[in-house]
C-alpha cells in the first residue's frame, strides 16, 4: 500500500502511473503539485476568480476520467494544462454565442486604431515592483477582448508557435498574428497610460 | 507609417517566427529605420513584462478543501455512471432494429433499381445489334388482329421451314 509520504517523494509519472491503476491519493499528490498553474491558466484566460475554479477544478475531474488516455508524450503539467485551456476556450465559445458581437468587437478584430497608434517609447513597467507590475497586468488583461487576451495567453505563458495557436482556437496563423500584434499593442498603451495616471 | 504586413514581419522576427533569411532581411531594416526600431522595442517591452506573471498566483483554496471537491465530483460521476440504467434486450432491439431495416429496405430498393436498370439497358444493346445479315418476314393475320416475323439469317443455307410444316400451311 502507497503511503502518503510515498507519493510526495514520488515522481510525476509514477504518481501517473499510480493514478492509472486506480490510486486516489497518487492522484491527489498531482492536484496538489499542478493546482496553482492550472488555476492560474484558468484565471488568465476567464479573469474571474469563481470560474476559475470551477473550470480547474471541471479539469482535474477530466483528467482522471481520462487518464489512461495519456501516453507521456509531453509531461503531465502540460497534458493538464491544455485539458484547462480547452475547457475555457469552450466556455468563451459558448459565451460568445450568447452574445450579439458588437460593432466594436469586429473593429478589435481587425486591429481597430490601435494598430496605427504612437509607439510606448518609454518602458511603462521599469522600476516597478513584481507586486505592482502584476496589478497592473491584471488591469490590463481584463480590459482586452477574449480573443486578444487568449492568444496572449496561449504564446506568452503556454509558449505556444503561431501554427500550434491557430489550430488550437480554430482560426487562421494571420488572424492569429494580428490578434497577438493587437493585444500587444493595446497592452503596451495601457500600461503607458496606467502609469500616466497613477503619476498624476 | 509601417505597414501592417511590415508590423506582423517585426512581431515575427521578435518570437523567432520568421525563416534565416527573413530574419536577416528584418535585422537589415531594423538598422536602417529607427521607427521600426521602436515599435520592436515596445513588443518587446510587453512581452518582458509579462514574464513571470502566473507564476505568483495561488488557488484560493486550501489542498484539502480543493481536493475534497474533486474527490466528491469523481465519486459522483463515477456512481452515475454505475447507475446508468440496465437496458433491456427488446428495447435495444427497438431502438437499433427500426432504423437498420430502414436502411436494409433502402438499400434493397436501391439494389433493385440498379438490377433492373442494368437488364433494360442490356435489353436496349441486343436490339441494337441488328445484322445486315439478318432477314425477315412479316405475317398479319387481320381476323384475329395478330402480327407474327420470321426473322432468319441469310448466310443460312437451310431451308427457311422444313417442307413438310410448308405444306401444312399452303392453300388446298
Amino acid at each position: 500500500m502507497t503511503t502518503k509520504a510515498d507519493h510526495s517523494s514520488a515522481s510525476d509519472e509514477q504518481l501517473v502511473g499510480a493514478s492509472k491503476r486506480g490510486d486516489m491519493g497518487a492522484f491527489e499528490e498531482l492536484v496538489a503539485r499542478h493546482r496553482d498553474k492550472i488555476y492560474a491558466r484558468a484565471f488568465s484566460m476567464m479573469r474571474n476568480e469563481d470560474e476559475a475554479l470551477d473550470l480547474s477544478q471541471e479539469a482535474w475531474v477530466k483528467s482522471w476520467q481520462r487518464l489512461k488516455q495519456f501516453q507521456g508524450e509531453s509531461s503531465f503539467g502540460t497534458w493538464m494544462t491544455r485539458i484547462v485551456i480547452n475547457l475555457c476556450l469552450d466556455q468563451l465559445r459558448k459565451r460568445k454565442r450568447q452574445r450579439a458581437e458588437s460593432i466594436e468587437e469586429m473593429n478589435e478584430e481587425s486591429g481597430g486604431a490601435e494598430r496605427q497608434m504612437p509607439v510606448v517609447t518609454v518602458n511603462p513597467t521599469e522600476g516597478l515592483e513584481r507586486a505592482e507590475l502584476r496589478k497592473r497586468i491584471d488591469q490590463a488583461l481584463g480590459q482586452l477582448s477574449h480573443e486578444h487576451r487568449t492568444v496572449m495567453v496561449l504564446h506568452e505563458f503556454e509558449e505556444m508557435e503561431y501554427k500550434e495557436i491557430a489550430r488550437t482556437m480554430g482560426c487562421s496563423i494571420g488572424t492569429v498574428m494580428s490578434r497577438l500584434f493587437y493585444a500587444r499593442r493595446k497592452m503596451a498603451a495601457l500600461l503607458a497610460n496606467l502609469k500616466t495616471e497613477d503619476s498624476k | 507609417m509601417i505597414n501592417l504586413d511590415s508590423q506582423l514581419k517585426l512581431q515575427a522576427y521578435l518570437d523567432g517566427e520568421l525563416a534565416v533569411e527573413e530574419a536577416a532581411e528584418v535585422s537589415g531594416w531594423l538598422d536602417r529605420d529607427p521607427e521600426a526600431r521602436a515599435l520592436l522595442n515596445e513588443l518587446r517591452n510587453t512581452k518582458a513584462a509579462l514574464v513571470g506573471y502566473e507564476s505568483a498566483f495561488r488557488l484560493p483554496e486550501s489542498r484539502e478543501f480543493f481536493w475534497s471537491k474533486i474527490e466528491r465530483e469523481i465519486e459522483k460521476q463515477e456512481a452515475a455512471r454505475e447507475e446508468a440504467p440496465h437496458v433491456p434486450w427488446y428495447v435495444w432491439l427497438q431502438r437499433h432494429f427500426f432504423p437498420l431495416s430502414g436502411v436494409a429496405l433502402l438499400s434493397c430498393f436501391l439494389g433493385v433499381l440498379f438490377i433492373e436498370s442494368g437488364r433494360s439497358a442490356g435489353q436496349f444493346g441486343e436490339m441494337e445489334m441488328a445484322s445486315d445479315d439478318m432477314g425477315s418476314y412479316t405475317f398479319r393475320d387481320q381476323n384475329d388482329k395478330v402480327t407474327m416475323v420470321w426473322l432468319y439469317n441469310h448466310g443460312d443455307e437451310s431451308q427457311f421451314t422444313d417442307p413438310s410444316s410448308v405444306a401444312s400451311v399452303e392453300p388446298e
